[in-house]
């Protein structure tokens, strides 16, 4: 349709250039057909090519897995009426409460890889724990007592932020129970500026996000690494920004599984397109995951690693305080009650 | 805290079907020094082109000075703030120091120019860096270190965040290197970075506070700043050490013995910073010579192409004298002979050949000569070569196709002008081989430098020549008393230890 009224355009101002030659019509004319075919033809690049094209992006991203979008990205590229509703549907699903939900729980499904009812586990923890220290066995009662702990933060606090020190509080007892297995062969270090200690620690982080890492380059990294393995916990902050950086010096991915593994990461695939042959890295795609939930796809984690050398697991999310996340919360739900009115 | 400039985040970049770019990431903070390590070369134009402009992308995000520049949603195409100071000048020559800084900037209005304007505000740029040169110079005059120090005044002066040094290593000396550290260090305190690309860890080690290791444009690696430490970079580029070492262990001491089997000799030469040289050159030797001046440099590249005359001395061919440039006995494979050397526009087997008309004058007409040609060598250079476009082979074909030409000519010395100048780690590798091949012809091979790189992982003998005609001459065996930076040092000092425990 709109090629057929720009070549009528292009006719009448063809055919009015030749009556002007021919001194048969007036010049203003061809100039009035002139500009009107300009108007149409800008009016047709900028309110249906330009976001035709944009529309063909979006859903080609789509295809391709990026299945998180900032609902804003497709503000410009809605066509019609239907594809708005269908979009505003889609967003509606993957930003849901309970896309945030699975996720969590997956995260605590890993951290604990078997259900089990927790105040009888804390419990019978607490009751060995009496028996040892009972016993003289102080090894084994403080073993016990960082079991517990580490089981209380993972299955009770149910937010979806805690601050840095929670979670850094939660690493370090998930390392002890990992030293009584590896002894001196594990070495666990964590760095930051003391000037920006404050900041760093009451920084609001996805609740679960550096335990599974950590976890990652024990079991992947430095468990079959013969002599001693060094993990390294690196915090780094500018004005806008929390880096985290969990390094190993362990054995390190071969470049096409690093290659595979960034590219999961980046199209946010947690395997819930059903995609056959991809096992694997699943800590490390939902931590990822709830990054670009919580946060937007502009944070996230990258992962660097050189065979034999060591795995290094970036983390960068934006620098705000759990108050501000809840501001923030409170925000978003007004905007959605609004848009329902 | 600190303040990030340049952050790219899982920034795939797709040119011409291409991806040139994949998933990758890094970020550079106010005052860095960081370094750029590619382990190939695919990648990296493009990368220092969307340093330079906002091209559309397939995926990710850029940040520059913590502000969105451009993302795969929206891509404004506009020019970021950085400057790349590249291997070759891009100053406008005809045109002073003062001019080049100030007057080629946007936003210059003056409609007449007053030199003595620009020298006033330029002389405590300058002075503050410790530069002796002259705004007024016109910048042809100049030499390769000062042409780069003025375009990184220029980058500080148009207010760039960030200074992206492209493999500028390889033309500067060691002294002048030394000096640029210093440039560079003072420029970092005031919250300026730069991205310092390299091939050489071992330079890298000198200057940069991090590393970034880039394979195939994706990042590999971020070396910290407690990793930066020869020992563990050197782990890096494994199968090229292995390959290095390897050679070494097989190699035998004293195979050479100059005094008796001397093809080439340079007696009494004195042409422009060449005062009064002399060098013997051994059949099958490998002599590095490194000029630790760029005028000595210029001068010993002009006496081997045969573009600069000696005003002094002779130069001895087997005994017989000779004049360089024009005599088949001697060849010459310039710097980056992968552009420098191949002739577009001429099918392959004509390139290959053009060494050979002196040895077979009848070459060019004669078709079995070609058939019998391509017959020995298509099993080595691969048969397709023979039917492709020269400009349409790879980096690696190119270079060899220029090696293979010079041993069909099979001079006696060949001048290799800074072999591994440009080519990254798996064509070094290559070329490392290749140099091997003359070697083992029995023909010599005098690799010209400013820098070692890797000259010295197959180097028999070193000469170093300053500007007041002061020569060192060390063995094989002195080498483990040069400092521990020089690339593959490490290896000559590791088997001295060896050999001394033993």
């Amino acid at each position: 349709m709109a090629v057929l009224v720009l070549l009528g355009l292009l006719i009448q101002t063809v055919e009015h250039i030749v009556l002007v030659v021919q001194k048969d019509a007036a010049l203003w004319k061809v100039f009035l057909y002139m500009g009107i075919t300009v108007v149409y033809l800008l009016t047709v690049w900028f309110w249906l090519i330009v976001p035709y094209k944009r529309s063909e992006r979006m859903i080609q991203r789509f295809l391709e897995g990026h299945i998180i979008i900032e609902s804003s990205d497709f503000d410009e590229v809605l066509l019609t009426p239907s594809i708005r509703r269908q979009m505003e549907a889609t967003d509606k699903i993957l930003k849901s409460p309970q896309m945030i939900d699975i996720n969590r729980r997956q995260a605590q499904y890993l951290a604990l890889q078997n259900q089990i009812n927790p105040h009888f586990l804390y419990n019978t923890l607490e009751s060995i724990r009496g028996e040892a220290l009972i016993a003289g066995l102080d090894s084994v009662a403080d073993m016990t007592e960082a079991l517990a702990k580490f089981f209380r933060y993972t299955i009770t606090k149910v937010e979806n932020l805690v601050c840095v020190e929670e979670e850094l509080d939660n690493c370090e007892t998930y390392f002890r129970i990992q030293q009584y297995r590896f002894g001196d062969r594990l070495k666990l270090h964590i760095a930051y500026e003391e000037e920006d200690k404050d900041i760093i620690m009451s920084c609001g982080i996805p609740k679960l996000t550096l335990q599974p890492i950590l976890e990652n380059s024990i079991i992947h990294g430095t468990e079959r690494k013969v002599g001693t393995s060094n993990l390294r916990i690196k915090f780094e902050c500018t004005k806008k920004r929390l880096i985290i950086r969990i390094s190993d010096d362990g054995v390190g991915m071969r470049i096409e599984a690093l290659a595979e593994l960034n590219d999961r990461l980046s199209r946010n695939d947690n395997n819930i397109t059903g995609e056959e042959g991809k096992k694997g890295g699943i800590a490390l795609t939902n931590v990822n995951n709830r990054i670009h939930l919580i946060f937007g796809e502009e944070y996230g984690m990258h992962v660097y690693s050189i065979p034999g050398k060591g795995t290094d697991v970036e983390i960068t999310i934006p620098i705000t305080s759990l108050s501000d996340y809840d501001e923030m919360e409170h925000l978003r739900g007004n905007q959605k009650k609004d848009g329902v009115r | 805290m600190r303040q990030e400039v340049l952050r790219m985040e899982q920034v795939t970049y797709v040119e011409k079907g291409i991806t040139r770019l994949e998933n990758f990431s890094m970020q550079i903070y106010e005052g860095e020094i960081m370094g750029f390590m590619p382990a190939s070369g695919h990648g990296l134009s493009a990368f220092l082109k969307l340093l330079l402009v906002n091209h559309p992308l397939h995926d990710g995000f850029i940040y520059y000075r913590e502000e969105l520049v451009n993302s795969w949603r929206e891509s404004r195409k506009d020019n970021n703030r950085i400057s790349i100071v590249y291997d070759k000048s891009c100053l406008v020559e005809g045109m002073t120091v003062a001019e080049n800084i100030f007057v080629l900037r946007q936003g210059f209005r003056q409609r007449i120019i007053r030199r003595s304007l620009l020298r006033k505000q330029l002389e405590p740029f300058l002075e503050e860096i410790g530069m002796d040169i002259s705004p007024d110079s016109y910048v042809e005059k100049l030499s390769y270190f000062e042409r780069v120090v003025v375009e990184i005044l220029r980058a500080v002066i148009l207010g760039h965040r960030l200074i992206v040094l492209n493999e500028i290593g390889t033309r500067i000396s060691e002294t002048e290197s030394k000096k640029l550290y210093l440039i560079l260090r003072k420029y970092a305190s005031q919250g300026i970075a730069f991205l310092y690309i390299t091939l050489h860890f071992e330079e890298a080690l000198q200057i940069c506070d991090r590393m970034v290791l880039v394979s195939y444009g994706r990042v590999q690696k971020v070396i910290q700043k407690q990793e930066m430490v020869l020992d563990i970079l050197l782990e890096y580029p494994e199968e090229f050490n292995d390959l290095v070492r390897g050679h070494m262990e097989k190699q035998k001491e004293g195979k050479i013995d100059t005094r008796k089997d001397i093809v080439l000799e340079l007696k009494n030469i004195t042409c422009e910073a060449l005062q009064n040289i002399s060098i013997k050159i051994g059949r099958g030797e490998c002599l590095v010579v490194q000029s630790l001046d760029s005028i000595v440099y210029q001068s010993l590249t002009g006496l081997a192409t045969g573009e600069l005359l000696p005003e002094r001395g002779d130069i001895l061919l087997e005994g017989r004298e000779i004049s360089m440039g024009n005599n088949r006995d001697v060849a010459v494979i310039r710097e980056q002979p992968n552009e420098s050397m191949i002739f577009q526009g001429m099918s392959y087997i004509d390139n290959l050949c053009i060494g050979l008309f002196r040895r077979l004058s009848n070459s060019w007409q004669d078709d079995k000569v070609r058939k019998s040609i391509q017959l020995e060598y298509g099993p080595i250079l691969g048969q397709e070569v023979f039917y492709s476009q020269v400009e349409d082979l790879t980096e690696q074909q190119k270079y060899a196709l220029v090696y293979t030409r010079i041993l069909l000519q099979k001079p006696k010395v060949v001048f290799c002008i800074q072999p591994f100048k440009g080519a990254d780690i798996s064509h070094r590798m290559f070329i490392w081989k290749m140099l091997e091949m003359l070697l083992e012809k029995g023909i010599a091979v005098v690799i010209l430098a400013i820098n070692l790189a890797d000259s010295m992982s197959c180097a028999d003998r070193l000469l170093r020549i300053d500007s007041k005609g002061l020569m060192i001459e060390m063995s094989r065996k002195e080498f483990p008393m040069l400092i521990g930076t020089v690339p593959w040092v490490h290896l000559y000092q590791k088997k001295e230890k060896m050999e001394n425990n033993t």
